[in-house]
């Protein structure tokens, strides 16, 4: 192979990548600070992306402004879902917390994707792009829907860490992740803070939804497939580890796109390319359940 | 007493759907009780792993599946009868839940549901791209289970098989096997420190359910006639949850109950469209929330046919 093409593999990887990336650590959060998979988090990236094509394609608002309702709705969306269905669940309202948590997140699941399928119907659509054209760095030509997408993305992670690392509301996110009661203890409104995580990892759900929407397309079901992307994603990096997820989700990328490639037979290796990643998930899960880069105490 | 009231609950049930196809239920209806029957053996069998050893799996529309397509591959490849390819069917679904379960009992809660999720999309990606072999998501025609007018056939046999799942395991169950899930499902540690082989009796209700779920899928499929990958999808397990959990997956006889119901309620709400799905999900959601014995564990407590809080 050409290093023009490994180089064009290697940066649609590298894009698909950053858009893991976005979808897994909002399920990290979630799972650091609440201890549950979030088994609905591909809806809420999906609701994300019906937001973006609504405001967007419907209402006719600018791309950015429509990605930036996309976050907000979705944000209150995930802090109304942890406030009515994952808080009773920590205030022992709930016999058998943790079949709870996979049958509720699960259930919401069900609900959101047959409610948009309702709404919308089963067709895909496509909201207008953020960016378009090529974009040429040195013999790659990119689309610019993608990069511009993968770009904002990135954006959007580095501003995450950053907030986690320097202000309060995210020391409080990582407190509560590390040791709920003794948060609590210090004075942290854990309660509160569930709530938060809950907000922000659907947000950023919603806000990959938005993103991705233009490239790959909105519809009730669209969500199926990257979740469980995230999963791999976040139990390649170990669950709750923020730099984790980034790192698993840039390996996935760079597996996927490569494999493709790299398998003879090319019309079976596009069938497969959706397993490659659920192949790697079962082996994590059963070789190094903590994942790669998790603490062992970290795990379930 | 309770217990002669619920037997006898469930024996005036069982004689009204013995009797209802022959006392002028059309042919359409009982077609659809047939396929609530095909669902009640999946969502009891799938309620035998949540409601009494504590394990949740998503791939048990893919058992049903892998089930269904032994069976239609058997019967049109290799010219078998029926009779030899269900049971066929059973096997091979037996068998790779042993290996599963073997490989993925020991991890707890959240993780077992996600390796389970991740083998359901592995094995419904490979039946889509081995087009070959399985004609891909145009799905795979089946020989019908009896041939001749009367739909009659299909619907005893499929209440024969829900009876007979529903009997093997109640029987297992009441037996000390039963004690020693229960044991598992409260506490794993403290069941093996009193020398319950807990990875054993997990092994054998990971394998009792999915073999149970792969009789289902090969019966189905040959009352159908089409096998396609999309009884496999995690969609079609969200609907196996929903029965059982909106009938009471505490309870195997309650989930399969659930199971005929909402395949009923489903075809009765035809006019509404998709918004009877986004419903059963409402419902899901509050039951579990707000009364996690489900329909029919709530009504039979209110009629004095099953003791309070357990």
């Amino acid at each position: 192979m050409s290093t023009v093409a490994l180089g064009e593999q290697v940066l649609n990887g590298l894009i698909i990548g950053a858009f893991y990336a976005l979808a897994a650590l909002g399920l990290s959060i979630i799972f650091g600070v609440l201890k549950i998979v979030n088994f609905a988090h591909g809806e809420l990236y999906m609701v994300g992306g019906f937001a973006y094509y609504v405001v967007a394609g419907a209402l006719g608002l600018a791309p950015p402004l429509a990605l930036i309702a996309a976050f907000v709705l979705l944000f209150l969306l995930g802090m109304a879902i942890e406030w009515l269905l994952i808080r009773p669940m920590h205030e022992g309202k709930v016999e058998r917390p943790d079949e709870y948590a996979i049958m509720i997140t699960f259930g919401l699941a069900i609900l959101l994707q047959n409610l948009m399928l309702s709404v919308f119907g089963p067709w895909t659509r496509r909201p207008p792009a953020l960016f378009r054209g090529r974009v040429e760095v040195g013999e790659l030509v990119v689309s610019g829907d993608r990069l511009a997408a993968a770009a904002l993305g990135g954006l959007l992670i580095a501003l995450l860490v950053y907030l986690l690392r320097a202000t309060l509301a995210g020391k409080a996110i990582r407190a509560v992740s590390q040791d709920r009661e003794t948060a609590a203890v210090v004075g942290i409104d854990d309660r509160l803070v569930g709530m938060l995580a809950f907000g922000l990892g659907s947000a950023l759900a919603g806000a990959a939804g938005a993103l991705m929407g233009p490239v790959f397309l909105v519809y009730p079901t669209m969500g199926v497939i990257p979740v469980i992307k995230a999963y791999v994603v976040v139990v390649l990096g170990g669950l709750g580890s923020v730099p984790g997820a980034i790192l698993g989700a840039l390996l996935l990328g760079q597996v996927e796109n490569l494999a493709t490639v790299l398998i003879p037979d090319t019309t079976r290796a596009v069938a497969y390319k959706d397993a490659y990643g659920l192949v790697l998930l079962v082996l994590v899960l059963l070789l190094r359940p903590q994942g790669l880069f998790g603490e062992r105490t970290r795990s379930l | 007493m309770r217990r002669h009231r619920a037997a006898l609950a469930g024996a005036f049930l069982l004689v009204v759907l013995l009797v209802l196809p022959l006392a002028g239920l059309g042919a359409y209806w009982t077609y659809i009780l047939a396929i609530g029957f095909y669902y009640a053996i999946l969502s009891s069998s799938w309620s035998l792993l949540v409601g009494y050893v504590g394990r949740i799996s998503f791939a048990h529309a893919a058992f049903a599946g892998l089930g269904a397509y032994t069976s239609a591959l058997a019967s049109t490849g290799l010219g078998w009868p029926i009779a030899l390819t269900i049971p066929l069917g059973v096997v091979v679904a037996a068998l790779v839940g042993l290996v599963i379960g073997r490989l993925c009992l020991d991890l707890h809660g959240a993780y077992l549901g996600l390796t389970t999720i991740a083998f359901s999309e592995i094995l419904r990606i490979a039946i889509t791209a081995e087009y070959d072999v399985t004609r891909g998501s145009l799905g795979l025609a089946a020989p019908l289970l009896f041939t001749g007018d009367s739909r009659l056939p299909h619907y005893y046999t499929l209440l024969a098989a829900l009876l007979a799942a529903l009997g093997l395991m109640w029987l297992v169950l009441r037996s000390r096997i039963g004690l020693f899930f229960n044991a598992i499902r409260e506490d794993e540690e403290a069941a093996a420190s009193v020398g319950v082989r807990v990875a054993r009796w997990k092994l054998v209700a990971f394998t009792l359910s999915s073999a149970l779920a792969g009789l289902a899928g090969g019966l189905y499929a040959h009352v159908l006639q089409l096998v396609a990958p999309s009884m496999m999808s995690i969609g079609e397990m969200g609907f196996i949850l929903s029965m059982a959990v909106i009938g009471g997956f505490h309870n195997i006889f309650y989930a399969a109950l659930g199971g005929i119901l909402l395949e009923v309620v489903l075809e009765a709400l035809r006019q509404i469209g998709e918004w009877r799905l986004t419903l059963f999900g409402l419902v899901v959601i509050v039951i579990l929330r707000y009364s996690p014995n489900g329909v029919f564990g709530t009504l039979a407590r209110g009629l004095g046919l099953e003791r309070g809080p357990r």
